[in-house]
C-alpha cells in the first residue's frame, strides 16, 4: 500500500547501519526488524507493494520513536517524520493505533477530563489497583494549587498529563526563572496539549489542530517547555504546518534549560546542593532539539557533582505512552538504563522530561527535574526534602 | 511472553492449517519456537547485508544465545541436508551474509556477551556478535582497546570482522583482525565443536585460526573469540595536511613509509568527499583542498613528537599547503568521525554509489589514482576518492542515481576496470571487504584454477559437504560456488 | 598466455625437481631436521632456490625465494634498515616458515605467521601454486599463506614468497637487572621488543626513538638498576609453548633452567616440554587438509605438525 512516503526521503538511506547501535529496541532484541534499518526497509517495501503483515505492523510499532538514530545517521535520513508519516497513514487506514488508544488520547485535550481521570487513577492507584508497568508515580497528586502568573516576559508551557501529575515541576520551574528576573505566564487552558503523543500515534490530524489553536492563543514572546517531548513537538510546528507563522512560533519555542543557559548569570550565587546528579539525557531533549548540554550547564552551579552516564544517551524505553503500549520491550531497555545509572551511582538523576522521569522513577530511581533541583537550591531546602 | 512470541502465536492461530515445515520443527525444537522465523519481514531482512545485493534468499532464521544451539542448528541443517549463513550486525560490503539457495540465517546478535577479560593473558573473551567499539569502550577503563577499527566500528559484530579479517584505519601499525584473533571457538557444519588456534604461544599443527579467520563464514560459525588486548598508546597526535592534488598527498604517504615510519593511520580524501563530510560533521576539513591527509601518530610521547614533526616536513616537501595539528581529543574525535562516516554521508551528493576496495602497491598510489579518475571520466560517472592510504588500499566510490537510465551498466564496466587496473599495477582485488559474491567473477585475474583449486581444498578440510555459506568467494566451477548467481550491482554501500 | 602463468626457469626448475611422483623431502639449513618427526628415509632430498627477488623498501616487502638464508635475507634488508619477524637461528626463509617458530623478540618483531604476505609453492602435483597477494592488505580468497606457515612442507614445498618487512627501530637497548617483577615491567612498559626471565634475572629490549627509549628506561628505575647488556641471555635448547598466564609459574623444579620470554608463552628450558594433546576434532580436520593436498602422501613423509614440539 501507499504509506505516503517521499520516496527521495527512502532512498536517501543506503543500508550502511550505523543507526543499529543507536536503536534502544535493537540494542535489546538484536533483530534486524527492530532496527531503523529493518523499519526503513520494510517501509520502502509495503510502498512497493509487500503485503502489510503484522509483523510489519509490529515492527513500527515497536518504534519508541526516540530518534536516537537520527544524529548517527551519516545520511541524514528523516527517519522520525518517515516513523509519524508511516503511522499517520496505517492509522488512517485504520491499520494501526486501534479505538481504545485514540480514545485514552483524547482527554488529553480535555484538563477537567484529565484532572478528573487523574484523580481517578490516583485513587485506584493507592488501592494498588493500577497495573504496575504502567509506569505511573507511586503517588499521583490528587490535589495541587493552580499556577499563577507573576509577569508576562515568558510563558511557560503547562501542558496536559505533565500539569495533572508533574505540577510541582512547573511550580519550581517558574520560581527558577522569576529568581532570574523574569515574570512568568503559565499557558494552563490556553494551550492544553502540544499533541505530541497523538503524531506518535499516527493521530497527525489532532496534533495539526492543537498546532494551531496554539500558535493563536499564545502572543509574540518566548514560550518555556519544560517536558521535552512537549518542546520537541512544538518545535517541529513549523514543519508540520508549514505556515510562515507556524515557522516563527517553532523559533520562539525553548526547552527550559536552553532558555535558562543564556541568563544562568542572573541567577543569585547559592550554596550547592550536596548531591552527585546523573544527567539522563531524555530522547527528545538530545536527538530532536540537541539542547541537552544546557541541562549540564544551568545545573552545574546548583549541585556538587555531575557525573555522565556511559552509554552514548541511549533512550529509556518511557517514549511518552511507549512504556504502556510495549511493556516488555519498554522494560528490557529501561533495564540497561538502570544499570548504566547504577554503574555511576548517584544520588540523584535529573531528567527533563516527565514520562522518562516516571518511568525510570517506577524502577526506584530516584529521579528529578533538574529545575526541581535548582529551585530546591536556591530556596536553601534538600533534596529529597 | 515477549512482542514477537505473542505475534508468532497469532499468526499461528490464525493458521491452524498451515503445514509446518520439518525443518523449522526442528529448529524450534532446539532453540526456542521464538528465536525462529519465518515471517516474511524477517526472512526478507535478513536476505540483504548493507552491500544491498538483490537476490538472496533467506530461510528460516534463527536467532541463538549459545554454543549449544548453534551446534543444535548445525546439526538440523546436517539432518536436513540443509546449508547455513552466519550473520553478525549485516555491514559488509561484498554480499558475505547475503543467503543464497534459501539457507538458514543463524544472526548472532543475541550472542552479545564479553565472557572474560584475561589482563594476565591480555586477551578477551568475547561471543560473537559483541560490537566492536563496544569491547573498546569496555577496555578503556583498564587502558586497553580492540585494534581493528573498521569505519563500522560502532556497528559491527566482532564475529563479522572474524569472519572478514576487517581492517581499518589503524591497521596500518597493528595489522588487521587476523593479527588480533589468539583463539576462536567455531561450530564446524558436522556440528562439531572446534578450537582453533590456543593461548599458548605457538599452538601445534596447521594454522587452521588462520584459515578461519576472514573465510566469509564459509567454513563454520564462530561461537566464542579470544581477541588481543592492545595497551592504549600515552600519546597520540594527529595532522591533518592539504594538498592541491590527490598525488601531492599521495606521495606524501610513499615518502613517509619510505622514511622508516609506520604511523597509526594514513588516511587520504579527495575534495568531493572531503566536502561531503565536512557538511555532515563540521570538522573544520579544508573543503578548497584538493585532497586531505590524515595522519596520525601514536606511542610515548617524545617520538610522538618527533614523528609528528617529520610527518609535516615530508608533506611540506610534497606541496602540502596546510599542515595542522588537532588541538584537541574533541577535534580529534570529530576529525575521526567525518573520515570514518564519509561513505554514509555520500547520499547528500547522490541517492546511490558503488563501493570499490582494492589495493595497491602504496608506490602506485598516484598512478592507479589518476587511472581511476580518467576512468570515471570516461564513463561519465562522478568518482570520489577515501582511501587507507598507508597501506595502499582504495576506495573508489562510484556514485550515481539508480534512475538514471542505464547508469548501473556504466558503474558495473567502470567498476571492472578500476579492479583490473589495480590487479595490473601489482594490486588485490580486496583489502578488508572481502570477495562474497561481489567478486567471485574477478578472482581469476589474480589467481590460477589451480590456485582457486587450492582453497577450495582448505574449504573443503572444514566443510566437505559444502554446507556452510555456500556460493561465495570462489568463483562458478568450483565446488560450493555453483549455488546460485548473483550479478547485480549495489545500490548502496559503504565501508 | 595469462598474466598470471609463473615464467620464472628457477621455480619452474623447482617445481620439475619435485616433480609428480615419489616420495620427497624438502632440505633447508637443517637446524630443526628432527621437528614434528623423522624425514623417511626413501624420501628424495630437494632444496629450494635461493636469492632476493626484489626488494622495495617503500612498499615494505619483499619478495625472496625459501631457499635464501635468513642471514642473507637479513644482511640485505638492513642496507635500507629493515628487518622481519623470522628468527635468525642459521637456516632457510623456507625452513623458518614451515616450521613456523617465532623469534625469541616476537613481542617486539611479531609472530613469524603475519610475516607471509603470499607463497609460492609445489604442489604434490608438481604444480606451482600460488596462495595470498603481493601487498601489506590483503583479504582475496582463502588465507592459504597461513595454513602454510608450521606445515612442516606437508601441503606443499615453498619456493618462493613475498614477506612483510619492519624499519628496523632507531635504537635497541637490552637491559638487565636482578629480583625485579619482569611482569610488573611487562605492565608498565608500552611496546617492549621482549622480556626474558630465568627465575632471577630479567632482561628487557627497549626499542623506538631514542628519546623513547631513554624514557621507558627511566619508567624502568623505581623496579631496580637496570644495567646495559649486549644482548639477550644464552637460550636453553627446548622450547615449551605456554600461556603468557602459565610463565608466572615458571620453576626450576618443573622447567629445569629455562628462561621465560614474558608476554608471549614462550619459555626455553633444558628439558623437553611435554607431550601436547590434540583435540580428535582438530586431528580429523588437519588429516583431511593433509589429504585433499597431498593425497599420496609424497610431500615430507614422516612430518607431523601435530607431533610434540623437540
Amino acid at each position: 500500500m501507499d504509506l505516503k512516503l517521499d520516496p527521495d526521503d527512502l532512498n536517501t538511506c543506503v543500508q550502511c547501519g550505523l543507526c543499529l547501535p543507536h536503536c534502544p529496541t535493537f540494542r535489546v532484541t538484536g533483530e534486524e526488524a527492530m532496527s531503523p534499518r529493518g523499519r526503513i526497509s520494510l517501509m520502502r517495501e509495503v510502498q512497493e507493494g509487500a503485503p502489510l503483515t503484522n509483523e510489519v505492523i509490529e515492527s513500527f510499532e515497536t518504534c519508541v520513536q526516540c530518534r536516537g538514530c537520527e544524529p548517527a545517521c551519516p545520511s541524514n535520513v528523516p527517519y522520525g517524520h518517515l516513523m509519524e508519516q508511516a503511522r499517520e497513514t496505517l492509522a488512517e487506514a485504520g491499520e494501526m493505533t486501534p479505538k481504545w488508544q485514540r480514545l485514552a488520547l483524547k482527554p488529553l485535550a480535555q484538563p477537567k477530563m484529565l484532572e478528573f481521570g487523574s484523580k481517578a487513577l490516583s485513587v485506584a492507584n493507592k488501592f494498588n489497583l493500577v497495573p504496575s508497568r504502567l509506569g505511573l508515580p507511586s503517588e499521583i497528586p490528587a490535589n495541587q494549587e493552580p499556577l499563577v502568573a507573576s509577569g508576562d516576559d515568558v510563558y511557560l508551557f503547562t501542558g496536559c498529563v505533565m500539569d495533572a501529575w508533574q505540577r510541582d515541576v512547573h511550580r519550581a520551574g517558574q520560581r527558577v526563572i522569576e529568581a532570574a528576573g523574569f515574570g512568568v505566564t503559565p499557558t494552563n487552558d490556553l494551550a492544553p496539549c502540544c499533541g505530541a503523543l497523538h503524531a506518535h500515534a499516527g493521530l497527525t490530524g489532532e496534533t495539526r489542530s492543537f498546532a494551531t489553536s496554539m500558535i493563536s492563543a499564545l502572543a509574540d514572546k518566548p514560550v518555556l517547555v519544560d517536558s521535552a517531548g512537549c518542546g520537541a513537538a512544538m518545535k517541529d510546528y513549523g514543519r508540520l504546518l508549514g505556515t510562515p507563522e507556524a515557522v516563527a512560533f517553532s523559533e520562539r519555542v525553548f526547552d527550559i534549560g536552553e532558555w535558562l543557559a543564556q541568563h544562568v548569570d542572573r541567577l543569585p550565587e547559592v550554596t550547592p546542593l550536596d548531591l552527585r546528579v546523573a544527567v539522563q539525557d531524555p530522547c527528545h531533549l538530545r536527538h530532536v532539539q540537541k539542547v541537552h548540554d544546557a541541562t549540564r550547564v544551568v545545573l552545574r552551579p546548583f549541585v556538587r557533582e555531575i557525573v555522565e552516564l556511559n552509554d552514548d544517551g541511549l533512550c529509556c524505553g518511557a517514549g511518552g505512552a511507549y512504556s504502556v503500549l510495549q511493556p516488555d520491550l519498554a522494560g528490557d531497555i529501561r533495564d540497561r538504563k538502570v544499570a548504566a545509572i547504577d554503574a555511576v551511582s548517584p544520588d540523584a538523576v535529573a531528567s527533563a522530561n516527565p514520562g522518562c522521569s516516571m518511568f525510570l522513577g517506577n524502577a526506584g530511581v530516584p529521579t528529578v527535574h533538574p529545575m526541581v533541583l535548582i529551585d530546591s537550591a536556591l530556596r536553601g531546602t534538600i533534596w529529597p526534602n | 511472553m515477549g512482542v514477537f512470541d505473542r505475534v508468532m502465536n497469532a499468526v499461528q492461530s490464525r493458521n491452524p492449517g498451515a503445514d509446518i515445515d520439518p525443518l523449522v520443527a526442528d529448529l524450534a525444537a532446539s532453540l526456542s519456537a521464538d528465536r525462529v522465523r519465518t515471517d516474511g519481514a524477517s526472512r526478507s531482512l535478513l536476505s540483504h547485508d548493507a552491500s544491498v545485493f538483490d537476490g538472496g534468499v533467506a530461510g528460516p532464521v534463527c536467532y541463538p544465545e549459545t554454543t549449544a544451539e548453534v551446534q543444535a542448528i548445525m546439526s538440523v541443517a546436517e539432518a536436513h541436508g540443509a546449508s547455513v549463513v552466519p550473520r553478525g550486525a549485516g555491514t559488509g560490503l561484498a554480499g558475505g551474509a547475503i543467503p543464497l539457495g534459501k539457507p538458514i540465517v543463524v544472526a548472532v546478535t543475541k550472542m552479545n556477551k564479553v565472557l572474560e577479560i584475561d589482563l594476565d593473558n591480555r586477551v578477551a573473551w568475547v561471543e560473537p556478535g559483541v560490537i566492536n567499539l563496544n569491547l573498546t569502550k569496555q577496555l578503556a577503563p583498564l587502558g586497553y582497546h580492540f585494534a581493528p577499527d573498521p569505519s563500522s566500528q560502532q556497528v559491527c559484530t566482532i564475529g563479522g570482522n572474524v569472519a572478514n579479517n576487517s581492517g581499518g584505519p589503524h591497521c596500518l601499525a597493528y595489522g588487521v583482525t587476523d593479527a588480533h584473533v589468539v583463539a576462536v571457538e567455531v561450530v564446524v557444519p558436522s556440528g562439531d565443536v572446534l578450537m582453533l588456534g590456543g593461548l599458548e604461544a605457538e599452538p601445534l599443527g596447521y594454522d587452521l585460526r588462520g584459515a578461519f579467520v576472514g573465510s566469509e563464514g564459509t567454513l563454520g560459525i564462530a561461537t566464542k573469540v579470544a581477541v588481543r588486548l592492545t595497551k592504549n598508546p600515552p600519546a597520540v597526535r594527529t595532522l591533518l595536511l592539504s594538498f592541491s592534488s590527490v598525488a601531492d598527498a599521495a606521495n606524501t604517504v610513499s615518502g613517509i613509509i619510505a622514511d622508516g615510519m609506520v604511523p597509526a593511520a594514513l588516511e587520504v580524501m579527495d575534495q568531493r568527499i572531503t566536502q561531503a563530510v565536512e557538511n555532515y560533521v563540521h570538522a573544520g576539513y579544508p573543503t578548497d583542498a584538493a585532497a586531505v591527509l590524515l595522519a596520525e601518530v601514536e606511542g610515548l610521547p617524545g617520538g610522538v613528537a618527533l614523528d609528528a614533526e617529520r610527518i609535516g616536513e615530508i608533506g611540506r616537501a610534497n606541496g602540502a599547503t596546510e599542515v595542522r595539528a588537532a588541538e584537541s581529543d574533541e577535534e580529534r574525535a570529530l576529525l575521526w568521525k567525518g573520515r570514518k562516516t564519509a561513505f554514509g554521508a555520500i547520499a547528500q551528493v547522490k541517492p546511490d554509489y558503488y563501493l570499490h576496495d582494492t589495493v595497491v602497491p602504496r608506490s602506485k598510489l598516484a598512478e592507479v589514482l589518476e587511472q581511476v579518475y580518467a576512468i570515471a571520466d570516461t564513463y561519465d560517472l562522478i568518482v570520489m576518492n577515501v582511501f587507507h592510504a598507508g597501506d595502499g588500499n582504495l576506495h573508489p566510490l562510484l556514485v550515481f542515481d539508480a534512475r538514471e537510465d542505464g547508469v548501473l551498466e556504466r558503474v558495473h564496466q567502470a567498476g571492472e576496470e578500476i579492479i583490473r587496473a589495480s590487479v595490473e599495477a601489482g594490486g588485490v582485488l580486496s583489502g578488508e571487504h572481502g570477495i562474497g559474491v561481489e567478486k567471485q567473477k574477478y578472482m581469476d585475474a589474480m589467481f590460477t584454477d589451480a590456485d582457486m583449486e587450492h582453497q577450495n581444498r582448505l574449504r573443503k578440510s572444514f566443510d566437505p559437504a559444502c554446507r556452510a555459506n555456500p556460493g561465495k568467494v570462489l568463483p562458478s566451477g568450483h565446488s560450493c560456488a555453483d549455488i546460485q548467481a548473483l550479478r547485480k550491482v549495489p545500490t548502496g554501500v559503504w565501508g | 598466455m595469462s598474466l598470471l602463468t609463473i615464467t620464472d626457469p628457477v621455480l619452474l626448475g623447482f617445481a620439475e625437481e619435485v616433480g609428480t611422483a615419489g616420495d620427497v623431502a624438502v632440505e633447508g639449513g637443517r637446524t630443526r631436521w628432527s621437528f614434528g618427526g623423522e624425514a623417511s628415509p626413501t624420501a628424495r632430498l630437494v632444496a629450494a632456490p635461493t636469492g632476493v627477488v626484489s626488494y622495495q623498501p617503500d612498499e615494505m616487502t619483499v619478495q625472496v625465494r625459501a631457499g635464501t638464508t635468513v642471514a642473507d635475507l637479513h644482511a640485505e634488508l638492513a642496507k635500507h634498515g629493515q628487518r622481519t619477524a623470522l628468527p635468525e637461528r642459521g637456516g632457510t626463509v623456507g625452513g623458518a616458515l614451515a616450521v613456523g617458530e617465532n623469534a625469541a623478540e616476537s613481542l617486539g618483531r611479531g609472530p613469524i605467521r603475519n610475516a607471509l604476505l603470499q607463497v609460492r609453492y609445489v604442489s604434490a602435483e608438481g604444480e606451482l601454486v600460488t596462495g595470498g597477494g603481493p601487498t601489506v592488505k590483503n583479504v582475496t580468497g582463502y588465507n592459504l599463506p597461513k595454513l602454510l606457515v608450521g606445515s612442516l612442507g606437508t601441503l606443499g614445498l615453498m619456493a618462493e614468497v613475498i614477506l612483510r618487512t619492519n624499519p628496523t627501530p632507531h635504537t635497541s637497548r637490552w637491559l638487565k637487572a636482578e629480583g625485579v617483577d619482569p611482569f610488573a615491567i611487562y605492565n608498565d612498559l608500552l611496546r617492549p621488543g621482549a622480556i626474558m626471565w630465568d627465575g632471577t634475572t630479567t632482561w628487557v629490549l627497549l626499542e623506538g626513538h631514542g628519546v623513547d627509549v631513554d624514557a621507558e628506561q627511566q619508567l624502568l628505575a623505581p623496579h631496580a638498576s637496570f644495567a646495559e647488556v649486549d644482548g639477550p641471555p644464552d637460550l636453553p635448547a627446548h622450547r615449551w609453548s605456554l600461556t603468557p598466564k602459565d610463565l608466572r609459574g615458571a620453576n626450576a623444579e618443573v622447567h629445569g633452567s629455562f628462561v621465560a620470554t614474558i608476554g608471549t608463552g614462550l619459555l626455553f628450558s633444558t628439558e623437553p616440554a611435554p607431550a601436547q594433546e590434540v583435540a580428535a576434532n582438530i586431528v580429523e580436520v588437519s588429516e583431511r587438509a593433509k589429504r585433499f593436498f597431498d593425497p599420496t602422501g609424497r610431500l615430507n613423509p614422516g612430518r607431523n605438525p601435530l607431533k610434540a614440539r623437540v
